[in-house]
């Protein structure tokens, strides 16, 4: 069984994003692996590992990945994939599934992980779309994946009810939840494997497409502007007596917040 | 007496006994190289003190009885080694006498007398030993047959000893044999039964025997002696009772870096260590040789284990049943461990390929079948320790536990990728943000907002850089410490400023848990960071970065004068920089913080100035000191889940609980952490108060 895994670069969350000018300042932010797409990987390996399979990573944009895919080798991941041109810097998630339709096709995949969103966007339309284009059965939200034979696969996924197990013919995509695993932490042996394992890189031209087959690289939508979330003021703490305190929350409420 | 059967006799022992004790050597020589030839001076003290001293024994006031009758056993047998000396001569020549201790000199007089009174007090000894074993039975004693015919031998040489002296005694007071009985008899000091009280008191016991009878004791106890003795030789190296042998070397070559053995600086890009998996110790061979001392000398007496935090909570890690079953694997491999040591040398870089190939290939084959995390120690075992080194503060033989179970656990992390996992959101959160919390490395001085707090970037000459660690900055309990901290440095006067976000964990944790490649990445950044600084002074708010500052940087090139806020804090008190007020009320103890005390001796410090606040004084702990009780969560434990018996800092929290104090003072944020939870878990939060001591300073000073 081929895998084609595929991982975005995203802003480390953890950090504060400060916007000037409706633009994010990239001074002090770090850039990680999204989490989702870290289990995409675990589950790619997972499957590697005890169902024996070809497993393969593809990033797409986002300057210089090295590190991030040298990662993914040290988890686990064969062979890397790193798409990187100009024409894709306002890429949207439809230019995305198509630009992996070319590298799912020039491989020959039975089956596609991508985590079922981005920690930075968290769009979730790329692995649903891909999908689409290449006319293959999709599960989102996968929080399982059983290899059954070599024609098909058992996922799970979560709704707010419960669990739906769907069996899939291959190829097929299947976006992954977070909980499918806990991707495990690279060491040392892996990093140092990985130092010497080489990294895919390629324009579009290479991966023989062009501006105009990924749709004249015009993206279905546009970013015309970041906004920072209003973070919640910190609340009142009141203490003493309780009718006084009573009497003091009412008098807010009526003449501070005006809803009573 | 009759030399043809005593040079049988010597001969036959001394031939097995050599060819055990070669074989042992040659073992020892076949592990791991270390140096411990250094200092002579420094380790012959050593020597002096804790083992002819016997100071862990006599010294522990816990068990100073058993320290006692230890004590006397050791000193009499070294005592009794010149007598032995004459009694061979005997052997051979009637008559013999020493040089020194002979007929003609009071030397030798003094001695018989030392010598008789040793040998009573040994003699009662040994039949207390046996009591206690038998009747009293100790919890940490684990009893075996073994350690039974050990003292039964003692019993037995002592009093052949003293009835071979008796027997003389009533053949020549009671029978008029000849003079000739007499070792010493000197005109000058007298008969030596005038020094010899209780060989004396022996001869009593037997005065109803006839001449004959008394003609045969004494023939006969000689021999029982000689035998006893070349048989109690042969069997030392079998057991535990090798400790008799290996003791005083053992303790000769302790460590004397740090409060032990230092993790080494692992290279992780040599492609070799990778190869032979020698990186940490994965397989018995690659102990070194003072560590397969360590385990030649361990006597099973148990008091690791009656102060180990995870036996205690019931853990499944008892340390002397790691050393014995470390000492059997061991000595199960000895012989391919030595052939390997061999094989191994014969490897040449520059030699023919294929050959080297093939010789690297047996060697392999010669390595233990048995995982050593597995079959031998098992993987619960490994993970429990704490690393508080309560085991290595009252070994009696300076065992060092802790810089084993690291490198084992070097050895799982990077070898073979076989460590907690839970660990990872953790190890994780280092990685990419400095912090085992994981919280965006941004907002590592957020803490500090409004406090005026001068960060190194701002102003790089101030004189001191206080290292705040990740829970002084990111846990919210804590940050209350830091800002404490940062109000009384501003208060006495302090040019002082922090790394702000340019901080990052220390690594302590990463390498406790033998993760040597994010210790070495979080190592490297801040040593950088704080040489570009040019930093000299540190004050640590945290005794787990104190201690990799200050012990472990320097193997990577970063030297600076690292002190704990408690030093300084009591420095800022002694020369009257800060005031403090006898203010404080209601009663109060101190948990001494494992990394503060065992690892860095600060102990005095916290407790004189917690005397200058507290009105009430300081009510000690029953474990306090250098037996103090870990929290729980050093060693990498404070991000593992303890599933496994009674929560470790529930057992500390119940012990203050006990002692019926309303304050409890700590000087480590996971000590604080730990503590503040067990109180909450048995619902003490409201009576007992948990702070630590820079809060206490800044709530009382003037």
């Amino acid at each position: 069984m081929k895998i084609l895994t595929t991982v975005k670069k995203v802003v480390d969350v953890e950090l504060t994003m400060h916007v000037e000018d409706g633009a994010i300042v990239e001074d002090g932010l770090q850039y990680v692996i999204n989490a989702w797409d870290e289990s995409a990987v675990e589950a790619s390996v997972q499957l590697k590992e005890n169902n024996g399979a070809e497993t393969t990573l593809v990033s797409i944009g986002g300057g210089d990945n090295t590190d991030m895919i040298r990662r993914c080798y040290a988890m686990g991941i064969e062979n890397g994939i790193h798409i990187d041109d100009p024409a894709l810097a306002k890429a949207d998630a439809s230019i995305f599934a198509k630009v992996l339709q070319k590298v799912y096709e020039k491989g020959d995949y039975d089956l596609v992980i991508t985590g079922k969103q981005a920690q930075d966007t968290d769009s979730g339309q790329t692995g649903i779309i891909l999908a689409e284009y290449l006319g293959v059965p999709c599960v989102s939200n996968v929080i399982a994946i059983e290899v059954m034979d070599d024609q098909h696969i058992k996922v799970s996924r979560v709704g707010d009810a419960g669990t739906e197990i769907v069996e899939l013919e291959l190829p097929a995509v299947v976006t992954v939840d977070v909980s499918i695993n806990e991707p495990r932490l690279p060491q040392m042996r892996g990093i140092m494997m990985a130092k010497k394992k080489a990294i895919d890189v390629m324009d579009l031209a290479a991966l023989g497409t062009s501006d105009d087959e990924v749709e004249g690289a015009t993206p279905k939508s546009e970013i015309v502007e970041f906004m920072v979330s209003k973070t919640r003021k910190a609340g009142q703490k009141f203490e003493g007596d309780a009718a006084e305190i009573t009497a003091k929350v009412v008098d807010l409420l009526a003449n501070e917040a005006k809803v009573l | 007496m009759n030399p043809l059967l005593m040079s049988l006799l010597l001969i036959v022992a001394l031939a097995i006994f050599g060819r055990i004790m070669y074989h042992k050597i040659l073992l020892l020589m076949a592990l791991e190289p270390v140096n411990r030839f250094n200092h002579i001076k420094v380790r012959l003290l050593n020597m002096v003190i804790l083992a002819i001293g016997q100071k862990r024994l006599v010294g522990r006031k816990k068990e100073w009885i058993a320290g006692i009758m230890h004590a006397f056993i050791f000193w009499g047998f070294c005592i009794l080694l010149i007598r032995s000396l004459s009694l061979y001569g005997e052997g051979f020549v009637k008559g013999f006498q020493l040089p020194i201790f002979g007929n003609d000199s009071i030397i030798g007089y003094l001695y018989i007398a030392l010598k008789d009174i040793m040998e009573g007090i040994v003699l009662l000894m040994a039949a207390f030993a046996i009591f206690r074993r038998a009747v009293l039975k100790p919890e940490r004693l684990h009893n075996t047959w073994e350690a039974y015919f050990v003292l039964v031998m003692i019993v037995v040489l002592m009093i052949s000893d003293l009835l071979l002296d008796g027997a003389r005694y009533n053949l020549i007071m009671l029978y008029n044999n000849p003079d000739h009985l007499h070792f010493f008899n000197n005109p000058q000091y007298g008969s030596e039964f005038l020094w010899t009280p209780v060989s004396v008191g022996a001869a009593a016991l037997i005065s109803w025997m006839s001449a004959d009878v008394t003609g045969y004791i004494l023939v006969g106890m000689f021999w029982l002696h000689i035998i006893t003795q070349l048989t109690f030789l042969n069997f030392l190296p079998l057991g535990k009772h090798f400790h008799i042998i290996t003791a005083l070397p053992n303790v000769f070559f302790k460590n004397l870096e740090y409060p032990h053995q230092k993790a080494k600086l692992l290279d992780l890009e040599d492609e070799a260590a990778w190869e032979d998996e020698s990186l940490g110790i994965n397989h018995i061979h690659q102990l070194n040789w003072k560590q397969g001392l360590d385990l030649y000398t361990c006597t099973e007496c148990g008091r690791c284990k009656e102060v180990c935090p995870a036996y205690i909570t019931d853990k499944p890690l008892s340390l002397h049943e790691f050393n014995d079953k470390l000492k059997f694997e061991l000595f199960d491999n000895a012989d391919n461990i030595i052939k390997r040591a061999k094989l191994s040398a014969t490897i040449k870089e520059d030699g023919d390929s294929e050959q080297m190939k093939e010789i690297k290939a047996r060697v392999v084959e010669l390595n233990s079948k048995k995982q050593l995390i597995g079959d031998v120690i098992e993987e619960d075992t490994l993970w429990a320790c704490t690393t508080c080194r309560a085991c290595e503060e009252v070994c009696p033989v300076t065992i060092e536990h802790v810089p084993r179970i690291i490198a084992m656990r070097q050895g799982q992390t990077l070898m073979a990728e076989a460590y907690p996992k839970e660990l990872n959101p953790a190890l994780k959160g280092l990685e990419r943000n400095g912090n085992p919390w994981g919280i965006g490395y941004d907002k590592r001085a957020d803490w500090a907002d409004g406090l005026d707090v001068k960060t190194m970037a701002d102003d790089p000459d101030v004189d001191y850089l206080l290292w705040v660690g990740c829970a002084g900055s990111f846990d919210d309990r804590t940050k209350k410490v830091s800002t404490s901290l940062v109000k009384i440095l501003q208060k006495a006067g302090i040019s002082f400023a922090i790394l702000g976000v340019e901080e990052k964990c220390t690594g302590d944790f990463a390498r406790r848990v033998g993760n040597e490649m994010l210790y070495q990445m979080m190592a490297q950044e801040n040593i950088e960071t704080l040489n570009n600084y040019k930093v000299k002074k540190i004050i640590a708010a945290c005794p787990h970065c104190l201690n990799t500052l200050k012990h472990e940087y320097p193997q990577m090139g970063g030297n600076y004068e690292v002190i704990h806020h408690t030093e300084f804090i009591d420095q800022l008190v002694r020369s009257g920089k800060i005031t403090l007020n006898k203010s404080f009320q209601g009663s109060l103890t101190y948990h001494d913080p494992c990394y503060l005390g065992r690892y860095n001796s600060v102990y005095d410090q916290p407790r004189s100035i917690l005397k200058s606040i507290s009105k009430d004084g300081l009510k000690e702990l029953t474990r306090h000191g250098k037996e103090s009780f870990c929290c729980g969560a050093g060693g990498g434990r404070m991000w593992m889940e303890e599933t496994i018996g009674k929560r470790i800092n529930q057992e500390r929290a119940e012990e203050i609980i006990n002692k019926h104090v309303e304050n409890v003072a700590v000087a480590c944020p996971f000590c604080l952490t730990m503590i503040e939870d067990g109180m909450k878990e048995l619902e003490k939060e409201e009576e007992i108060k948990t702070q630590d001591i820079c809060e206490l300073v800044a709530k009382n000073m003037e």
